[in-house]
């Protein structure tokens, strides 16, 4: 025993204690060596391990088993996940539920369940099959709670916006939630594969032999333990270094704030290499689709297209647009809308006035249904807009409200802009007409560049939202509505969230869009801009129409004393004194 | 050495009066295995999944020229049986904690690494006992304490797993000590053997008790650092484990070894192994209801 066990050492060690030791020290006899050659000795044995046909392919089998498992767990968690973000109780409670029970109970115990258990039933699994469904069965529940986080982190006005756009829950998801989530999700799933690849030793339990349960036979038979353990610890260092480095490489790609041309992140530098920086995902506009030569010429060219677009389909002029009758809408106890009669001509420029609370930004969102109404109904060109009508006369919202938006032709634009983060300027403009109209990347590519260059910003196209100023961004936002060939835009206090000195170039866009003949129902507190492009202006408060007329009456001969008390107020605001 | 002899008597005595009782038709336990289907028509076509956790020297463990392989007594012994039935075979290697759950959920066939009988054990799986338990208590090299029995520990440290029969006879010999006027045996509790060799090499330890064949295979690979300073045996049963309704694996395992005994095979491999003797007894099935 004794002769073949250390036979086997020297066998594996031969390399490295060819180079460490010198020529004739024996390597075997470790108790007559001096102290210094001890160590060298242990070294030789250790990189022996560490080098042994029978541990790495252990490491394999726990590789093989965390990559399977990891990349089910991933899916089936991020179902759970959206399960528990459901509306429906039932599937929050069953996704809960199955959380609580998986996350609670040892994975040991799962594991041995799933093997020896399952056979009663009738269902047997072999050693490796067993490991993979336990390891994902239990890493779905550690998922679902990172990928929850990540969603959660996301800003709700992102999925607003993409909804406004027309674009469906799935497609949001996909396109818009999870890619920003992802900068959340990445840490924590890294730790989670670096987790299980070392837990894939309790496997042993069902009979699989990995790394960890290999070292301890070799322990188990010649009790090195140091220097048998510090060669597995060496392998699974090797293995989650490479982890870690996949890691930071899908986090630099999902981190978007980063600027793309910088070359390695902190880890690569650390570790003396770097990978070249990802293609930016849209590839340069081919030259026929170049923005035009001046901005001028772009705005001449934009409103010949808006016209186009608004005289498409016309629709009587005496005909209202949109029809608001006896709208009412509360939360809860607080009545926000409180029975809206209102109507909107075709290529009417609406400016909604009132008080924070008077439910203007409300009746924007009922419009478009971003909102459910709880009594009366709205018709926009006719049609009602995600309700289909019942047979008693009631409304029943439709299952597929996105495709209602997008089919109903109702942009919108935010107080604080909802551009996707992650999307340059361009990608922005583009990504509802490519996946909600269906158009193609070229055809949506050219209207993208087109209209960024109506908007003046031709020349920011590839660049990121965050790298823009605030009127920048919603000029942006502008042309992202616009792309979808809208009949009505609907504005919630566009300049609301600007800095005073950006209010101007935002209203400049706003007055030549007005000028093009597009319908418009703008939530504001900019009066002059309500006096001078206007064509109505409507005065809110708790929730009712308290005055309705041309601007010269309602802004210029409140008859109401609150409208009056009103206008005092924002008319001293310091935004009054900029303007466009 | 006159102990090995007596269960040999016994088994040709045994094989003897099985002759004479039996009908003449049925001939004493006999390596046939073209047979196989016709002895044993339970195993027919079967491969017989042996469970073991090979981190139990000398029973099963990886040779270390070759970590592919399993050796060890229980290893070898469990190959001569198969293949004297005939059977295809092959080993399963997991942590012990999983081999009785798989073997009562069928996933492994027997369980053959070391297992001791006891009458729980006995009520869920079928045993075939062919060897005694016994303890070997190791110190470093010429047994400075002069600890040759475990009568003789008062006033030594005792190093023990907890829980076992080991733990059993230090407290007995502490009691005896105490009870006789004499210091007392200090006991100090390992959680595996590699750590129970710690506590002799840096000297924290007088004995670490441990299962006899390991202490012989440690003592022999390692003369001038350790020497055996008892041994004792437990009276624990050991042998290979079926399920219930495996009656068929459970006669192939019983005739095997009674042919291995008889050949003195199964003398032969616990001498290969270092493991003593005298801790071999006649091949018996234990099989309650």
């Amino acid at each position: 025993m004794s002769h073949r066990f250390r036979k086997g050492l020297v066998r594996l060690s031969v390399p490295l204690s060819a180079a460490l030791l010198p020529a004739g020290a024996a390597v075997a006899q470790t108790d007559s060596a001096v102290p210094g050659s001890a160590v060298l000795t242990g070294l030789a044995e250790l990189w022996g391990y560490a080098t042994s046909g029978f541990l790495w392919n252990g490491a394999l089998i726990a590789i093989e088993i965390t990559a399977l498992a990891m990349v089910l767990g991933l899916a089936f968690g991020l179902g759970l996940a959206l399960m528990r973000l459901s509306g429906i109780a039932a599937l929050r409670g069953a996704s809960a539920f199955y959380i609580w029970v998986m996350r609670g109970t040892p994975l040991l115990l799962q594991l041995v369940f799933i093997y020896d258990a399952l056979p009663l039933i009738g269902v047997r699994f072999d050693s490796f099959t067993t490991a993979v469904i336990g390891f994902a069965l239990n890493e779905a529940a550690f998922c679902a709670e990172i990928i929850r986080g990540g969603i959660l982190s996301v800003n709700k006005n992102q999925s607003v916006a993409a909804s406004s756009l027309g674009m469906g829950h799935f497609l949001s998801l996909r396109r818009i939630v999870l890619p920003q989530a992802m900068r959340a999700i990445l840490p924590g799933v890294g730790n989670d594969v670096i987790n299980m690849l070392k837990m894939t030793s309790l496997a042993s339990v069902i009979f699989v032999s990995e790394l960890t349960y290999r070292s301890q036979q070799i322990v188990g038979q010649n009790f090195k333990f140091f220097t048998v353990f510090g060669a597995t610890a060496l392998i699974y260092l090797i293995i989650t270094t490479l982890i870690a480095v996949m890691q930071e490489r899908l986090e630099r790609r999902f981190n978007y704030e980063l600027p793309k041309d910088s070359d390695g992140g902190a880890f690569s530098r650390m570790l003396g290499f770097s990978h070249r920086a990802q293609s930016p995902a849209v590839p340069s506009a081919p030259t026929e689709v170049r923005a035009p030569a001046s901005e001028a010429d772009g705005r001449e060219e934009m409103r010949d297209w808006l016209r186009t677009l608004v005289d498409a389909d016309p629709l009587p002029a005496d005909q209202p647009f949109v029809t608001c009758s006896n709208v009412q809408k509360a939360y809860g106890e607080r009545t926000v809308l409180a029975g809206i009669d209102l109507t909107v001509k075709p290529g009417e420029v609406v400016a909604i006035l009132g008080p924070s609370g008077s439910g203007k930004s409300t009746l924007l969102r009922t419009v478009n249904h971003l909102e459910a109404i709880d009594w009366g109904e709205i018709l926009v060109g006719g049609g009602l807009v995600g309700y289909r009508r019942l047979p008693g006369g009631g409304l029943a919202p439709e299952r597929n409200l996105a495709q209602a938006r997008a089919k109903a032709r109702i942009a919108m634009v935010f107080q604080h802009f909802n551009l996707f983060n992650h999307m340059t300027a361009l990608e922005n403009v583009m990504e509802a007409p490519v996946r909600v109209l269906g158009e193609s990347r070229h055809e949506a590519e050219a209207t993208g560049r087109r209209l960024l260059a109506a908007v003046g910003l031709g020349d920011h196209a590839d660049h990121l939202p965050h790298r823009l100023s605030g009127g920048q961004q919603q000029r942006v936002a502008i042309a992202r509505a616009l792309a979808m060939k809208p009949k009505l835009m609907l504005f919630d206090e566009p300049t609301s969230a600007l800095d005073p000195e950006l209010v101007g170039e935002v209203l400049l866009v706003m007055r030549k869009l007005a000028e093009t003949g597009m319908t418009m129902m703008v939530v504001t507190h900019e009066i002059r801009f309500a006096r001078e492009v206007a064509d109505r202006v409507i005065f809110m408060d708790e929730g009712r129409v308290i005055e309705d007329g041309p601007p010269s009456q309602v802004i210029d001969n409140p008859r109401n004393e609150r409208t009056r008390r009103f206008l005092r107020l924002v008319e001293n605001a310091p935004t009054e004194t900029t303007s466009s | 050495m006159k102990r090995v002899h007596i269960p040999a008597a016994a088994a040709v005595l045994a094989t003897l009066s099985a002759l004479c009782l039996t009908s003449v038709a049925e001939a004493a336990p006999a390596c046939e295995p073209a047979k196989l289907a016709e002895k044993y028509p339970g195993l027919a076509g079967r491969t017989i999944k042996i469970g073991v956790d090979p981190q139990t020297p000398p029973y099963v463990m990886r040779p270390a020229n070759d970590f592919a392989k399993l050796i060890g007594v229980d290893a070898d012994v469990a190959r001569a049986v198969f293949d004297c039935a005939g059977v295809k075979y092959e080993f399963v290697a997991g942590a012990w904690s999983g081999l009785l759950p798989a073997v009562r959920a069928g996933q492994l066939d027997v369980l053959w690494d070391n297992l001791y009988y006891n009458p729980e054990r006995g009520k869920i799986l079928d045993f075939v006992i062919y060897m005694e338990a016994g303890t070997g208590a190791m110190t470093q090299a010429g047994n400075p304490k002069k600890i040759i029995s475990k009568d003789a520990m008062c006033g030594a440290v005792a190093a023990v797993t907890l829980g076992g029969f080991e733990e059993s006879i230090v407290k007995e010999a502490d009691a005896t000590c105490k009870a006789a006027g004499k210091p007392g045996v200090e006991m100090m509790s390992f959680q595996d053997v590699a750590a129970g060799i710690r506590l002799i090499d840096n000297k924290r330890a007088d004995i670490m008790m441990w299962d006899a064949g390991l202490i012989d295979t440690l003592v022999a690979e390692n003369p001038g650092k350790y020497d055996r300073a008892f041994m004792t045996l437990s009276g624990i049963q050991i042998g290979p484990a079926v399920r219930k309704d495996d009656q068929d694996l459970l006669k192939a395992i019983f005739d095997g070894m009674t042919v291995l005994q008889a050949k003195k095979e199964q003398a032969a491999i616990f001498k290969k192994y270092n493991v003593d003797p005298s801790s071999q007894v006649t091949a018996v099935i234990k099989n309650e209801k």
